[in-house]
């Protein structure tokens, strides 16, 4: 890497936005999951806009600018030992994009996100309340589906509660704000992420509305 | 006797089941509140669709389910009795039995969200409806919320 740009411009707007969209609906959806009830209407279309949300930023990951490829943040085992070990003696050697522990933090983030979106379509609450897919499984698999929502819903706390002790350790003890550079940065939004945008949409709204139509 | 009044007394009787037969035994209680639910759970699931717009409102169909659940409501609350905690497969927690007040007052609040509901369906109204299925479904979660075992897959 010639080149580190300097932090608060590393991250394009679609990531940023991304991000903070994520954050709002992650904690939405716990909170409005927690309550229950009439509540799980909302919890429901907030999960179909995470899964949208992760769709496009795993297309994102391949075609975004270049810190926001998975490319650019993807390394072997070594690298992230080397990684924790610098960390670990007090110093966070500067990256271009995530860090290569943090890269895996985001792989982590997003398969965890995932499984609990795609377990949620499947599962229902018992009573009033059900997936869109719940309808075309097997009531076993429905059981099943809410037994892994549930319990993945503690794995999803667990990577939060990760992700901000570490952002706080960077704050903290190696006194490196990396929340703004996930705040500011360029104000471009490039065409290219909103039609992947829109493509990731059309296919949760085809996994959601036309799927259980044609299936039924 | 006519058959008019045989039929009259039929329905009475059957209507007076839960209060007047000799209580069942522990395992047919669970058996039998766990019928009460699941036909709960079908009325209310008409009900909920059509308050949320995924049916056509009806009338006379939202009147109908109304008031048979505020029917079967009424049920369960008598079949959690001494032993019925696990004479048969339950998610029922024991809790029911050590916080009975607690879970009284919840499935008395049910009834309760219910009846109220039978009421609006009577209006036709469909704003006042999505209400009170929303608080039915309230009801029933803050129930589940408390004294039902999670589903182990």
């Amino acid at each position: 890497m010639s080149k580190v740009p300097p932090e608060g411009a590393t991250w394009d707007l679609p990531v940023r936005a991304f991000h903070w969209l994520l954050v709002v609906l992650v904690v939405f959806s716990f909170v409005t999951g927690k309550a229950g009830g009439p509540w799980l209407e909302w919890h429901m279309k907030s999960g179909y806009a995470i899964l949208a949300l992760l769709a496009f930023r795993i297309a994102w990951g391949f075609a975004g600018s270049p810190p926001a490829r998975f490319s650019s943040f993807l390394r072997g085992p070594r690298a992230a030992l080397a990684y924790a070990r610098a960390v670990a003696r007090g110093q966070a050697p500067h990256s271009s994009s995530h860090n290569p522990l943090g890269g895996w933090m985001v792989v982590a983030m997003i398969a965890i996100l995932f499984f609990q979106g795609v377990t949620g379509l499947f599962t229902n609450d018992e009573s009033a309340h059900e997936g869109p897919l719940a309808a075309i499984v097997s009531n076993r698999t429905v059981d099943r589906m809410g037994d892994l929502h549930e319990r993945n819903h503690w794995l999803v706390l667990g990577a939060v509660v990760l992700h901000l002790v570490a952002i706080a350790t960077y704050h903290f003890v190696l006194k490196r704000n990396l929340t703004r550079a996930m705040v500011f940065g360029p104000l471009r939004f490039p065409l290219l992420a909103m039609v992947l945008l829109a493509l990731a949409a059309a296919g949760v709204y085809g996994v959601v509305v036309v799927l259980p139509r044609s299936a039924a | 006797m006519n058959r008019k009044y045989l039929a009259a007394a039929a329905a009475t009787a059957v209507a007076l089941i839960p209060a007047v037969a000799q209580t069942p035994k522990a395992e047919d209680q669970i058996k039998l509140r766990k019928a009460a639910y699941s036909l709960m759970g079908y009325t209310f699931g008409s009900l909920d669709a059509m308050a949320s717009g995924k049916r056509p409102m009806n009338k006379d169909e939202a009147t109908r389910n109304a008031e048979l659940l505020a029917q079967l409501a009424t049920i369960p609350k008598g079949f959690f009795g001494e032993g019925t905690d696990k004479a048969a497969e339950t998610r029922a927690r024991p809790e029911i039995w050590t916080k009975r007040a607690d879970f009284d007052a919840k499935m008395d609040k049910m009834v309760q969200e219910t009846g109220k509901l039978a009421q609006v369906a009577r209006g036709g109204d469909a704003a006042a409806l999505k209400k009170a299925v929303a608080d039915v479904d309230t009801s029933c979660s803050n129930c589940h919320e408390d004294f039902r075992v999670k589903r182990r897959g």
